[in-house]
């Protein structure tokens, strides 16, 4: 188990966090994914009723997807720092 | 018969214990003792300077402090190091000594040859020492304090001399005392100035030569003397009764959020009377201030923060100044930012008051990633310390990326307790891992940083928008399958016919 001086030291020493997405850009990926997922989801509204609904699933996962990531980074833009 | 092993174990614990104590008791002598008391409001700061010679040939070189129960109940911080040294040493405590009558500490010395001498540095503060006196006061009268302490140092070796100096915080003293008694141990030619002597804002006690083991309670009885100090206080006398930091760790927005919920109290002489606030509004005009009366707070905080927030139980407080202070990479040692609060109302003796600050920072001035290990080590200030203040209880929360794992913490100093819970909240699924570090007694120089590590694997990161984006799928299926179902009531052709 670490000392909390070896601590001290280590935390001092490492490279600071960086997160994958920088922050500058949350705001942009945050409009620009709820906007391609809502695009997709009214997409998904005019798409025919098959039987074997493929392309309905296939949209309805790419919009949920995009919708999952753009809410958060939303959430992240309106200053919820989730 | 179980009971009867632990019984025998703990008499022979008991035994040795008794039997190094009492040796290491008769291996040191000090030669000298100074002791400085420093008064303030709430807190009192006390350095004990003590030379000690080593009697012994070698073997245990530990030394023993001892604390009588007043000075024990009010100690809220104890550092010992030797004099020059830059580390402290490491204090344990062994509770309360019947034999002794007093609260035993041991500090391991280095190494001393027979008749080598040491120099300890015993720096002590003390919490809540000195008591309003007058309790209540005027709106306009002056805040006076009440300060008492035993005359001599509490040790449990011979003390071949010591000294007491008390450092006011202005020549104000309304009195002091000067038992005759203190005469017994003064050597001849300095019996009247051993009862105290007072030179503008410092008494002066002692010399007192050849004293004997000041513990126990034959000497408490027969020679022990309580000095007292009564003295004009012209600040404040602020306590702060409840802290409760919450800090909330963001790896998706790159945030470390610190809110404070705090109750501050007035600890100076209750108000007599009603408060006039034009009593008040005339005596700033005259420029004549009312020491007592709490108005703000300065406080620094982190540089590199942003959206500082303070609000109380009404709402928002306005009535703040804050100058922030950018974090300059590369700089070693920025500037705090600075935050001046003024509680909505202004606070006289007794008052109490409760306000929330909290501000938000970036993740990357506390937070550190170790690649080779995959860990993340966070520190986080355990309190932003009120100058002057004593703190009666603080909690720490840090709350921890959902999904972390192998989350270990190191305080800066003993907790009286630490305890783990799940807490949850916005877009979670199993709830974030959150850790609690309870004490008491703290004062403006517990300013450490606890340190936590953690590891967070990828689907961890990855929780929250599969969670949002599970329950947008969820939807969608219910629309395609709501598509397919007619929901008209009746159809045109039944209609018709």
């Amino acid at each position: 188990m670490a000392s909390y001086s070896s601590l001290q030291q280590l935390h001092a020493s490492l490279p600071a966090f960086a997160p994958l997405i920088s922050q500058s850009l949350i705001p942009y990926l945050a409009w620009s994914l709820l906007l391609t997922s809502f695009g997709l989801g009214f997409y998904f509204t005019t798409l025919p009723k098959h039987s074997v609904p493929v392309t309905e699933i296939l949209v309805a996962l790419v919009a949920s997807i995009l919708g999952g990531f753009g809410t958060v980074a939303m959430f992240c833009t309106l200053g919820v720092y989730i | 018969m179980g009971f009867v092993y632990w019984l025998l174990a703990a008499a022979s614990l008991a035994a040795t214990t008794n039997a190094a104590s009492s040796s290491s008791r008769h291996l040191f002598e000090n030669t000298n003792i100074q002791r400085t008391v420093e008064l303030g409001g709430s807190l009192t700061h006390v350095t004990t300077t003590i030379a000690v010679k080593a009697l012994g040939h070698g073997g245990p070189n530990v030394y023993e402090l001892a604390l009588s129960e007043l000075e024990h109940q009010r100690t809220a911080l104890l550092e010992v190091k030797l004099k020059g040294g830059a580390q402290n040493l490491a204090v344990e405590k062994h509770g309360f000594d019947p034999t002794s009558n007093a609260y035993l500490y041991t500090v391991e010395l280095p190494p001393l040859a027979q008749n080598a001498t040491a120099t300890l540095v015993v720096n002590s503060i003390l919490a809540h020492a000195s008591k309003a006196y007058p309790a209540s006061i005027k709106q306009a009268d002056p805040q006076c304090l009440l300060f008492t302490t035993e005359a001599y140092v509490l040790s449990p070796y011979k003390t071949l001399t010591e000294r007491t100096k008390i450092r006011l915080p202005s020549p104000k003293v309304l009195s002091y005392s000067a038992p005759e008694a203190l005469s017994n141990y003064a050597p001849e030619g300095s019996k009247e100035q051993a009862r105290g002597i007072r030179s503008g804002a410092v008494i002066t006690y002692g010399p007192f030569d050849d004293l004997p083991p000041t513990t126990g309670k034959f000497f408490a009885k027969e020679d022990q003397q309580l000095l007292s100090v009564h003295y004009e206080y012209e600040t404040p006398v602020l306590s702060v009764v409840s802290l409760d930091r919450w800090a909330e760790i963001s790896h998706w927005g790159d945030n470390l959020n610190i809110q404070d919920n705090v109750h501050i109290r007035n600890d100076g002489p209750e108000l007599k009377g009603h408060f006039s606030r034009l009593e008040m509004q005339q005596a700033k005009y005259f420029n004549k201030v009312q020491h007592q009366v709490l108005t703000h707070i300065p406080l620094q905080l982190p540089p590199g923060i942003h959206t500082p927030y303070y609000y109380d139980s009404i709402g928002n407080v306005t009535t703040s100044r804050y100058r922030a202070s950018p974090k300059v990479p590369g700089k070693k040692r920025p500037m705090p930012s600075f935050l001046e609060i003024r509680p909505r109302y202004p606070l006289l003796g007794g008052w109490n008051y409760t306000y929330t600050l909290g501000w938000d920072a970036p993740l990357g001035d506390s937070a550190k990633y170790d690649s080779k290990t995959g860990k993340y080590v966070i520190g986080v200030p355990f309190m932003t310390p009120i100058t002057g203040a004593a703190v009666d209880e603080a909690s720490v929360t840090i709350v921890f990326p959902e999904g972390a794992e192998n989350v270990e913490v190191f305080p800066p100093f003993d907790v009286d307790s630490t305890s783990r819970f799940t807490h949850v909240t916005y877009l979670d699924t199993i709830g974030r891992p959150a850790v609690v570090l309870r004490s008491s007694k703290l004062t403006d120089q517990h300013t450490g940083v606890i340190y936590a590590t953690y590891t967070v694997p990828v689907r961890a990161h990855l929780a929250k928008p599969l969670a949002v984006g599970t329950a947008m799928f969820g939807f969608f299926l219910l629309a395609a399958f709501f598509r397919r179902v007619d929901l008209r009531i009746g159809s045109t052709k039944s209609k018709r016919s």
